[in-house]
């Protein structure tokens, strides 16, 4: 559990409505640094909504979100944007890796995009995919890695920038139960290397179990938030 | 639920099949629309000379016995707009002469019908520069029915027998029947259906990607639970067919507005009635049905991955789909054929065919070459890319060259046919100016030995009642043999000879009497040549023989050395004229023969500018449409490419990554295809070009601004395409992370 006076990541009275309909009704969240933190619900509670709207991809409708102690919520799309691609980094579901891209370009594109130079970028890319695992297939496109090593993949992207929250929407979801596990552990390990934050989105309560905090969200409110292990 | 209801229900549930459906059914339309209107060409150039036959000279009509009628026509033209004047002469009962449609009344002797055009015109010049040219009173107008186009400029003279010009020859009635085919506007409507019809079928295809990935997906799910491919496969038809239906119907429906801005184009000097274009059922409903067939046809042929292998098509898998390099050796090839067939062509006739099937298989050349630079040109910058842009753009290009190039494909034939046409024309046009035998600034007029005095005095005195210092002169023409040489020779004095005749500009001319010639000219051999007998009439062996200018490739004689009784071949008389003058010169002459064909340099010059203006026209037109055409469905395309991979891109905002940035990435790989292609192909159209016109000329052919043409409507296209990389990835934007 972690003591720190000052959160890295809050969020107060998060309200989040589409239409008619709260997915977020309310919502108060610490996350600080290094922490790694699962947000469990069945589909529909808000736990994605909640990711979306702490990474600032989704604006709240109520509520404030800090950053070190500095508001984000009411940033505009170019400055949220900035935040996103230097702060946070992020791990989805099924890797969405640039399909044409080889493995080590896919991690070094968030450094291009930041305006790091091709040997910079390409140098820290091939570092973070030796440290998950995957050396020798740096030249793989992502049609010819496994389910597994294209996680790895993408996790190595969300870290080679040194971001200070990554951001992981239901990682596992197309993995089975065991390369899953093992890409959660990839992705944890290689966090607390960084000191980098990690919220993991997901449904799979086996995997939330295994993580040092979970907090549990129902229609859009949260449930409990207890340390796990 | 048959394939047509399960269709319907696509398309009311999906908003995107909705609009890939609405595209695709306007593609449809459009080709539908352009092949309908291309066809009609052929048929309306037919209509509109079936409507001028009476203008036209029409030698099978011309009888010993049975003429009604007394025929001549000849042309004319005023500020360089094209009169055509028909003179007639009743050779029996004015009531027994079938009239044309389109004319009431056979004009008495002193009596004109005008066109309405000329009709306006004449009133409002005067009278000495127009109305005087017909010596005759207008009694009323000619009808549409008797007219080449709308504003064509026409008259029928009456006359009675004896004051028919020359020319006129004996005919059993007016020209009717069935016209020639316009052949150049036939050739041209061809070359249309293939440079037009190519880009709209792209517009087609283009639209059905941006439905492609979920179709795919829909498909090979339907394939999964078991549907067999038959089944899929008439999904797929039923689903492109109510589109290509759609489609096809409002290609009908919009042809007659089509027809109507085609009215508006002009051909051979004139624009067309808007009755021109129709064209019969029979032809208009197997023309929508072959573009339905063509397009349900192609939509069924790409369906082949899913119906063969439905579980790779859910995946997400991503294969590089490289070139061989033996794409590379067909232009060479062709080109070489090309130009084998052409140096045949020019030393043999009868060798167009294989010209033409070699000038084909160049044109398909690019399609297949395209791809391979397109490919070669995305290694480069997979290899030294420097920024994520030239990174992404380079690797879709290197893994998927016929993709990228695709949207690229329509704007090739375009350009190719355009750079072509754009590189003759100058080269022709320039080589135009050869009409050696005419004089600038100087109106000819053919007559009889007999006629030619009576004309001059005419003309003088009308010369003089306009105020006209000039007068008219008669040029004799025969040939002088000279041993084994034959050379044209022209009676007149050397004054005359540098007021009329070309190339004499330097001619010095002597006191006395002379002859004149370029060449050295042996009098003690040399004689005036009679055709009629075969034998040579002496020239005086004593005459003094001066130097004429070689530019003037005559022979001058002083009509005082002119030996009697030596035959002249042919009886001109000539004004000069002024630019000022040249309108009332005209009409002096005119009125003076009473309608024989009076020519000038300007005038031939004229018809050919108006003939090249034309080419230029429909040129321009035909790029300006395809590249369009072209410009939307790489659009299109563009926009499809961002939707098959949203996710990813919408993956790569959500993480942070600007619009513009990934926008400059997609732009890219829009635009260089296309540039690529264009570039290409308006290079090798050019090649061809030049050597089309080493088969018919000796010169060095012309470049103008107007070869860049090609380039620059494939910069459009390109533009076009990359327009819309922004709008659709600020979409994706909008909610990045929605799944497909």
């Amino acid at each position: 559990m972690h003591t720190q006076a000052t959160p890295l990541l809050t969020g107060r009275g998060l309200v989040k409505r589409y239409g008619q309909q709260y997915a977020l009704a309310g919502v108060d969240i610490d996350i600080h640094a290094g922490e790694v933190l699962a947000i469990v619900g069945p589909s529909g509670s808000g736990k994605t909504s909640l990711l979306h709207v702490l990474a600032g991809i989704l604006r709240t409708d109520e509520g404030q979100i800090t950053l070190g102690g500095q508001r984000i919520d009411q940033l505009n799309e170019t400055r949220r944007s900035e935040l996103r691609r230097t702060e946070f980094g992020f791990v989805f579901q099924s890797g969405m890796l640039v399909a044409e891209l080889t493995a080590e370009e896919n991690v070094a594109l968030p450094l291009l995009l930041g305006g790091r130079d091709r040997t910079t970028a390409l140098g820290a890319a091939r570092e973070w995919i030796g440290r998950l695992g995957l050396q020798g297939k740096e030249h793989r496109r992502p049609g010819e890695l496994s389910g597994g090593e294209a996680q790895r993949v993408a996790i190595a992207r969300a870290i080679a920038h040194r971001p200070k929250v990554i951001f992981a929407d239901e990682p596992t979801g197309a993995l089975d139960t065991r390369t899953g596990h093992d890409t959660v552990q990839a992705l944890v390990e290689s966090a607390r290397t960084t000191n980098t934050a990690v919220i993991i989105v997901t449904h799979d309560r086996e995997l939330a179990a295994s993580l040092p905090r979970t907090v549990a969200i129902r229609d859009g409110r949260i449930e409990q938030a207890v340390p796990t292990a | 639920m048959n394939p047509v209801q399960l269709a319907l229900r696509v398309l009311r549930a999906d908003r995107r099949t909705r609009v890939a459906t609405l595209l695709t059914a306007v593609g449809v339309a459009v080709a539908t629309a352009l092949v309908l209107l291309l066809a009609s060409l052929p048929m309306a150039a037919e209509a509109r000379a079936e409507r001028a036959l009476w203008q036209q000279p029409q030698y099978e009509l011309s009888t010993g016995g049975g003429a009604t009628i007394s025929w001549s026509s000849s042309t004319d033209e005023i500020d360089g707009e094209l009169i055509t004047r028909v003179d007639v002469a009743p050779l029996v009962d004015p009531a027994d002469v079938t009239l044309p449609p389109g004319i009431e009344r056979l004009p008495g002797p002193g009596e004109m019908l005008q066109s309405p055009d000329l009709a306006t015109l004449a009133r409002e010049r005067p009278p000495a520069e127009l109305a005087d040219r017909f010596g005759a009173e207008p009694v009323g107008l000619l009808g549409d029915d008797a007219l080449r186009f709308p504003e064509q400029l026409v008259v029928l003279v009456g006359h009675s027998r004896d004051t028919m010009p020359d020319s006129a020859m004996e005919l059993s009635s007016f020209g009717f029947g069935d016209a020639e085919p316009d052949e150049l506007l036939s050739l041209l409507a061809g070359v249309g259906v293939v440079v037009l019809l190519v880009p709209s079928l792209v517009l087609v295809a283009s639209a059905s990607r941006l439905i492609a990935a979920r179709r795919e997906r829909r498909l090979a799910a339907l394939r999964l639970a078991g549907a067999t491919p038959a089944q899929v496969t008439a999904m797929v038809a039923a689903e492109t067919g109510l589109a290509a239906v759609a489609g096809a119907v409002l290609g009908v429906a919009a042809s007659p507005l089509l027809h109507r801005l085609a009215a508006f184009v002009p051909w051979a000097g004139g624009t067309w009635f808007a009755g021109d274009f129709v064209l019969p059922v029979w032809l208009v409903v197997p023309i929508a049905l072959v573009v339905v067939v063509l397009v349900v046809g192609a939509a069924v042929a790409g369906l082949r991955r899913v119906v063969n292998t439905p579980l790779m098509a859910t995946g997400t898998g991503y294969a590089r789909k490289p070139l061989s390099w033996w794409r590379l050796l067909l232009v060479p090839a062709a080109v070489a054929v090309f130009f084998w067939t052409l140096t045949q062509a020019s030393r043999q006739d009868g060798t167009m065919l294989p010209m033409l099937v070699a000038l084909g298989v160049l044109m398909w050349s690019p399609s297949l070459v395209g791809p391979w630079i397109t490919s070669a040109l995305g290694g480069v910058f997979v290899r030294r890319w420097r920024r994520p842009a030239a990174l992404l753009a380079g690797r879709r290009l290197r893994d998927d060259p016929k993709a990228a190039y695709r949207a690229s494909a329509g704007v090739v034939l375009a350009a190719f046919a355009g750079s072509m046409a754009l590189t003759l024309m100058p080269s022709l046009e320039a080589e135009s100016g050869y009409y050696s035998q005419f004089r600038e600034e100087v109106l000819y007029l053919t007559t009889s030995e007999d006629r030619a005095a009576a004309i001059v005095a005419d003309a003088d005195e009308a010369l003089a009642g306009y105020g006209l210092d000039v007068r008219a002169a008669r040029v004799d023409h025969a040939d002088i043999t000279s041993g084994q040489e034959l050379h044209m020779a022209v009676v007149a004095t050397c004054a005359e000879a540098k007021r009329l005749l070309p190339g004499t500009e330097g001619l010095t001319c002597r006191d006395a009497p002379a002859i004149y010639a370029s060449q050295p000219l042996d009098l003690a051999k040399a004689g005036v040549h009679d055709p009629s007998t075969g034998s040579t009439v002496p020239l005086p062996a004593d005459a003094p023989v001066a130097p004429m200018p070689a530019a003037a490739d005559v022979v001058v004689v002083d009509p005082v050395l002119w030996p009697s009784g030596a035959p002249a071949q042919g009886v001109s008389v000539a004004v000069p004229a002024t630019e000022k003058s040249r309108e009332i010169v005209r009409t002096a002459l005119l009125g003076a023969s009473g309608g024989e064909q009076v020519i000038s340099k300007e005038m031939m010059l004229g018809q050919q500018d108006t003939q090249l203006a034309d080419l230029r026209r429909v040129t321009v037109i035909g790029l300006v449409t395809a590249s369009l055409l072209a410009g939307v469905s790489a659009a299109i395309s563009t926009a499809g490419s961002v939707m098959d991979r949203r996710r990813t891109f919408g993956a790569l905002m959500a993480a942070g990554t600007p619009v513009r940035t990934l926008a400059r990435a997609l732009r890219a790989e829009a635009a260089l295809p296309a540039l690529v292609a264009t570039l290409g192909a308006g290079a090798l159209g050019t090649a061809v070009a030049v050597g089309l016109f080493g088969l018919v000329s000796q010169s060095a052919p012309v470049f103008s601004p107007w070869i860049a043409a090609p380039v620059v409507l494939g910069a459009l296209v390109a533009l076009l395409a990359a327009a819309v990389c922004a709008p659709a990835l600020r979409r994706v934007r909008a909610e990045p992370l929605v799944d497909e």
